[in-house]
């Protein structure tokens, strides 16, 4: 069973119901977490896993044999991404920071001038502490595209995924390119958010999403306090939803957090009961 | 217009509560415009308590095309299927015909260069919808939010930064609110600013973020500054963080307790420093050595 743990909002505590479900299901069950949140990974951080790297993820990128190229500036013309300057009768120039491998540059030339390259854009890496397995994927910086790295990590998690009973997919903040395919790779999702109008707006946001991608989910309520919850419980009332599990807000929770120790709660007990049902 | 980008790599450090308040200080001495340039999920507008139903305007637009197969003319060759890099077209063995996907479609048009037939056109799509609202600090703010499962967030954060300055062209400061993580849309907030402020917490995340963010905004070059946020978490950590900002030559601007202020001012839809006004001469020091930053003293 693959678990998506998303949210829309930024720091709503993804990674915290991550790490501290995996830690909790690995007593009983075996489990790998994987981080999806290839810009800002932070997972092996929460649990101290030392990471070793397995390989380097690389986009493809088009290369110029200007022997061959007659400089017609058609390469520039289709590319969307503004990815390749050309000026007819000079050389076209390439910013491959802006270049998202479509390829229609290659299918367009005339002369067959262009051909494929390519550029390290990520890495990905292992590595297991307290019973949990760990893969995870990182952008390098400056590379615009964290979908192609989180295509590259479901892709080394299909060669692994035999033999777990668990697989926790930690997603990136937001709702769109990288989220949408780690989505993809999930059976379910738990949406984690904060008793915030700006955690309620952005949990609405993750559930539409959800629904598109007929994903089963359950909502999680970080920072619960008491006052605050109709705040969320009404935002999900009208999808039929009532909050799985609630992790009270806590200056204890927060400090044990900031030194990397994963949360022990009654709250991840009862997530973790519910998805062994 | 000067503009200053408020980023963090990591989500929820209190990117929103700062530039709001950052803003409101700002705002007594300049003309300022927001800009919220998390597209994915924007919340600034809320933070000023300003909903989409108070905006002056809020429309379709586009900066995105998407593949759309003319299946009369499509003999079945599948040279599209081969051709898209985004994994946007599958195939539909039974009638072979391609079948063009509801998610990753990035609009580059290599089918529609490769098919022979000529059966795969690109159609514009309203990826997102843009506008801004008037706040009742006096100041607008500019947004925008991309369609479920759209593409394109770079073009869009773009698209709100040139809405932002032609709105009121004569603005002294453009305060823009990054999105979380260090991609595109956030390269795209960064381009072109002529003055950073990263915001940190002291948690091992909220550190590895920070350094991830530092390097994207020294690649281009930007001056920047940082603000410590809940530095009282765990002092050790922020001392680390210190000790890394004076290594590096960056100034701290300032160092924020943990407050569940920052939380009770979200609820109560109102920025941080007019909910507690306690965190006014703060801002307000925030401000003054921000302004110092952009126009000399």
């Amino acid at each position: 069973m693959k678990i998506a743990v998303t949210g829309g909002k930024g720091g709503t505590g993804k990674s915290t119901v991550a790490t501290a479900l995996a830690f909790e299901l690995a007593k009983k069950q075996k489990v790998l977490l994987v981080d999806m949140d290839t810009g800002c990974p932070n997972d092996h951080l929460l649990l101290n896993i030392e990471r070793k790297p397995v390989k380097n993820v690389y986009q493809r990128i088009p290369k110029w044999d200007f022997g061959k190229c007659k400089r017609c500036g058609l390469c520039g013309k289709v590319c969307e991404t503004n990815a390749i300057i050309s000026v007819k009768n000079k050389n076209p120039m390439f910013v491959s920071s802006q270049c998202n491998g479509c390829g229609t540059c290659v299918i367009a030339c005339p002369t067959k001038a262009i051909s494929w390259g390519r550029k390290e854009i990520g890495k990905i890496y292992e590595g297991s502490a307290h019973g949990v397995d760990f893969l995870s994927g990182e952008l390098k910086i400056n590379e615009p595209i964290a979908e192609f790295v989180v295509d590259a990590v479901k892709k080394e998690l299909a060669k692994r995924e035999k033999g777990y009973d668990f697989i926790i997919i930690d997603t990136a903040a937001g709702t769109h390119c990288d989220v949408i395919s780690s989505l993809t790779a999930c059976d379910m999702a738990l949406a984690v958010t904060e008793p915030t109008p700006l955690g309620a707006h952005d949990l609405n946001l993750i559930i539409m999403l959800l629904l598109k991608l007929n994903l089963p989910f359950d909502v999680i309520l970080n920072r619960y306090e008491k006052e605050n919850e109709p705040l969320i419980s009404e935002t999900i009332r009208h999808y039929k939803k009532s909050i799985l599990a609630k992790i009270p807000y806590k200056k204890e929770i927060m400090e044990a957090y900031s030194r990397g120790i994963p949360v022990k709660d009654d709250s991840i007990r009862k997530i973790a009961g519910s998805v062994m049902k | 217009m000067k503009k200053i980008t408020v980023l963090s790599g990591k989500g929820g450090v209190g990117k929103s509560s700062i530039a709001a308040s950052l803003a409101l200080s700002l705002s007594k001495h300049h003309r300022i415009i927001c800009a919220d340039c998390d597209v994915d999920a924007p919340n600034l507008a809320l933070v000023f308590g300003l909903r989409e139903n108070n905006f002056e305007e809020w429309k379709p637009i586009t900066t995105n095309k998407k593949a759309k197969l003319k299946p009369e003319k499509c003999t079945g060759c599948m040279k599209c299927v081969e051709s898209c890099y985004f994994d946007a077209i599958g195939w539909d063995e039974k009638n072979k015909k391609p079948v063009f996907k509801d998610f990753g479609c990035e609009g580059c048009g290599a089918c529609e260069m490769i098919c022979p037939e000529g059966a795969i056109e690109l159609f514009n799509i309203d990826n997102a919808r843009i506008g801004y609202g008037k706040t009742k600090y006096g100041f607008p703010v500019v947004l925008a939010q991309l369609e479920m499962g759209e593409s394109g967030s770079g073009k869009v954060v773009a698209s709100v930064k040139n809405m932002a300055e032609s709105i009121l062209s004569d603005a002294d400061i453009m305060i823009i609110d990054a999105a979380a993580g260090i991609g595109c849309p956030v390269i795209a907030s960064v381009t072109g600013s002529d003055y950073v402020i990263a915001v940190t917490e002291p948690t091992p995340s909220g550190f590895s973020d920070l350094k991830r963010a530092l390097q994207m905004v020294n690649h281009f070059n930007i001056p920047h500054s940082l603000i410590i946020n809940k530095f009282d978490l765990n002092p050790g950590l922020s001392k680390e963080i210190e000790r890394f900002a004076r290594n590096k030559n960056i100034e701290i601007i300032a160092k924020i307790p943990y407050d569940k202020s920052f939380m009770k001012a979200l609820v109560n839809l109102k920025p941080l420093t007019e909910y507690d006004h306690k965190f006014k001469p703060l801002f307000d020091d925030i401000a003054e050595k921000t302004r110092e930053r952009l126009f000399g003293s």
